[in-house]
């Protein structure tokens, strides 16, 4: 580089040194795990909370299985298309939000915080992060038995839950990238390569009801929705990116993405889900159920904490005032970031 | 607790917070130190509960891009965190700004140094163009430095991607006296040339200590850069008038730059005449720009750690500058409409045709 300076600019490429890399990709069985620990845990969890309601009450739930609840995230996953298709959302949005909902679920169980409800607030928030702003109001207007706090209350979780990753990169950017590289090349029928275009796109899409973009990048999903619509072209732009004929290592990575689309690219079946979510209503988390003992016991045990903490920090404030030392470093070390009155002077 | 709020709580012990040290439009700014390290920090609060569309636009643009790039001449983001009603963003803690540097009468600037500091800020730009993102805010005070004389581009506010090409866009973005004619005209379909053309008038500015093309009003500072730089032929800059806002403004000739800029360089002049020029399929890319002879002729820029800086930022300057606010109803470059207290703002949409203003409302444009 220029300027005579004794340091150097990094070279990574944005992807690779961004947040879908390096926190939101996994394998296939980090993935199973993640999501096997993830209702372990969430069943013990709300066991405990039934239990703690009313002994013995837990022994006839029937909770629900990591299987299961990816089950129920998907149909929802699904109906994001269907929601912005009704806004007239641009592909960037519902693809965005669809991964907001996946991603939430990987940290957070159904039976805590239902997908109908993270849906909507993971859509919102989507229609912000890709520049698309729509206001609140005019938003839960359009859809039916919603509330502005509906979608508000959930947003910080989300956000949270995303590890505020707002940035996703998307394979139908990818395709595009194809589409214009493959233009460019020799002797390419522009009729086959608008056909084959638009039909990879149609996986690429169906691509988002599975886990393809957690296990591999953007372009790896875009190239294999290219094959599996033309082998032809996504071997000429392989060839010309490598130099090499037909076996390219690169063609071996496809043929999962591939049988992951088939098999997986599909919504569920809606009986099947509609069970699941009958059981569903058995077993939430009566912690989330606003009324229920579970619920109140747990608001107060919260609102017990803060008042203890208010109490200490004033304690330490007596203490300092005694010291003739009001703002001294004691203070100041100590000073915490969730105070809401500090700043509203 | 659930797994995400631990999580988030978890974050939080790792920052503590110390006295407030600047408020912007939207936020208050903390001085702070990261618990374990001690190493200092600034922790940017930005308060959620008052925005009837939840998580604010800026706020949101600042963490969507901050998170992602990384780079020494990009602000670092070192965390998020939300606390009740906040978002909390951790940065490296910068000393200073360009900005208070330029003002600061008392230090001397060889034109090695502004060599230092445009290098710096291409380097920066350079990151963020390559990967697709475009600032739409560079001026004076949002470029940091840090101690030791690293300049870095901040305020990602009313950043965005450009990855769409031909997605219309708003063209109420840059504060004014940094704000390209195309902008200026109305223009929906811009790209890297409108963060160009800013750093081209903070390069004339650091030349110059004071601003280069301080207009009054949007339409004042049409007349402010053509009286500079001359009014525009349809040969040098196709189209433009045809552009949705464009207004003649009157004819002005061209005078030399070397007129103004009596000490710099060829070198000098060619590049900031190439960060200028009406044209924005012609102006210089940040790319480009690097590789112009000007950084790599005599005299090599100075290291960033021997470059001037004001002696203290609290003691050289008065408390309603610090802040970087202008005044009320001055003749300002429209950087704040709201009082500096309120924190009020809108929702900003660039999508959204009905909704005239990004971030800063600019006061002519009720005239
Ligand atoms: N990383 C940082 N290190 C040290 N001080 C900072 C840092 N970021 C911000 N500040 C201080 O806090 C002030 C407010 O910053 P902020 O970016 O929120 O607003 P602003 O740039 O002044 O105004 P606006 O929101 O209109 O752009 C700055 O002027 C600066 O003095
Ligand atoms: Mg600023």
């Amino acid at each position: 580089m220029n300027g005579g300076e004794d340091y150097k600019a990094p070279r990574v490429p944005l992807y690779e040194g961004g947040t879908q890399y390096r926190h939101w990709r996994f394998s296939p069985e980090q993935l199973a795990d993640t999501r096997a620990s993830l209702n372990a845990v969430a069943v013990t969890g709300i066991r405990d909370a039934f239990e703690a309601d009313l002994p013995g009450s837990s022994s006839q739930v029937s909770f629900l299985h990591a299987e299961e609840e990816r089950l129920l995230v998907k149909l929802y996953v699904g109906k994001v298309t269907q929601l912005c298709g009704h806004f007239r959302f641009p592909d960037e949005v519902e693809a965005t939000a669809m991964t907001y909902l996946k991603r939430f679920y990987l940290k957070n169980t159904v039976m805590d915080w239902h997908p109908k409800n993270v849906m909507l607030t993971a859509l919102f928030l989507a229609t912000k992060t890709t520049n698309h702003p729509i206001s609140l109001d005019s938003y839960t207007a359009r859809i039916p038995k919603t509330a502005p706090s509906d979608v508000l209350d959930l947003e910080f979780l989300v956000a949270q839950s995303l590890g505020f990753d707002f940035a996703v990169w998307h394979a139908h950017r990818a395709l595009w990238g194809l589409w214009l590289d493959i233009q460019s090349l020799p002797d390419i029928p522009m009729d086959d390569l608008r056909r084959a275009y638009d039909t990879a796109l149609t996986h690429v899409r169906a691509s988002r009801l599975t886990d393809a973009e957690f296990v591999y990048t953007p372009s790896q999903i875009a190239l294999a929705c290219l094959f599996i619509a033309s082998p032809a072209l996504a071997s000429a732009w392989l060839r010309s990116k490598s130099g090499q004929g037909g076996d390219d290592p690169a063609l071996a990575i496809l043929e999962p993405i591939r049988a992951m689309i088939t098999t997986e690219g599909s919504p569920p079946n809606v009986e099947a889900v509609r069970e699941v979510d009958r059981r569903l209503k058995l077993c939430k988390n009566p912690e989330k159920v606003p009324g229920s003992n579970a619920y109140n016991k747990r608001l107060a045990e919260k609102l017990r904490k803060a008042d203890e903490k208010r109490l200490r920090k004033a304690e330490m404030i007596r203490k300092a005032m005694e010291d003739g030392d009001p703002f001294g470093s004691a203070l100041a070390g100590q000073a915490d970031l969730d105070d809401e009155d500090d700043d509203d002077e | 607790m659930d797994a995400v709020e631990k999580a988030n709580a978890d974050r939080q012990k790792r920052w503590l917070k110390d006295q407030k040290i600047g408020e912007g439009t939207y936020a208050v700014v903390y001085r702070g130190r990261e618990a374990s390290t001690g190493r200092k920090v600034a922790i940017k609060k930005i308060k959620v509960g008052q925005f009837k569309d939840g998580l604010d636009m800026s706020a949101i643009r600042e963490v969507k891009y901050l998170r992602e790039l990384k780079h020494q001449n990009v602000i670092e983001l070192l965390d998020v965190f939300s606390s009740k009603t906040n978002l909390n963003l951790v940065l490296e803690f910068l000393d200073t700004e360009l900005e208070l540097v330029i003002k600061d009468r008392s230090l001397v600037f060889l034109p090695a140094d502004i060599k230092a500091w445009i290098a710096m800020t291409f380097r920066g730009l350079e990151f963020c163009h390559r990967n697709w993102i475009l600032h739409r805010d560079l001026k004076p005070n949002n470029l940091l430095i840090s101690a030791n004389g690293v300049l870095k581009l901040a305020d990602f506010g009313l950043a965005r991607d450009f990855a769409d090409p031909g997605y219309k866009m708003t063209c109420q973005v840059i504060t004014r006296w940094y704000r390209p004619p195309e902008l200026l005209f109305g223009c929906r379909y811009y790209s890297t040339a409108v963060d160009i053309w800013s750093v081209g008038t903070i390069f004339a500015e650091l030349m110059l200590r004071t601003p280069y093309l301080p207009g009054d009003t949007d339409m004042d500072q049409l007349k402010t850069i053509f009286r500079a730089l001359g009014t525009p032929t349809e040969e040098e800059w196709p189209g433009h008038t045809k552009l949705p806002d464009y207004v003649p403004v009157g004819q002005f000739p061209k005078t030399p730059m070397r007129d103004l800029f009596t000490a710099a360089s060829a070198d000098c002049l060619n590049l900031l005449s190439k960060c200028l020029i009406y044209d924005p399929r012609k102006r210089i890319s940040a790319k480009d720009a690097l590789n112009h002879p000007y950084f790599t002729a005599l005299p090599y820029p100075t290291h960033p750690s021997k470059l001037p800086k004001p002696a203290k930022k609290e003691s050289t300057i008065p408390p309603e500058e610090m802040d970087g606010n202008v005044e009320f109803d001055g003749p300002g470059p429209g950087v704040k409409a709201n009082p500096p207290n309120k924190l009020k703002r809108k929702l900003s949409s660039d999508e959204l045709g009905s909704r005239p203003f990004a971030r800063r409302l600019d006061f002519s444009q009720h005239m």
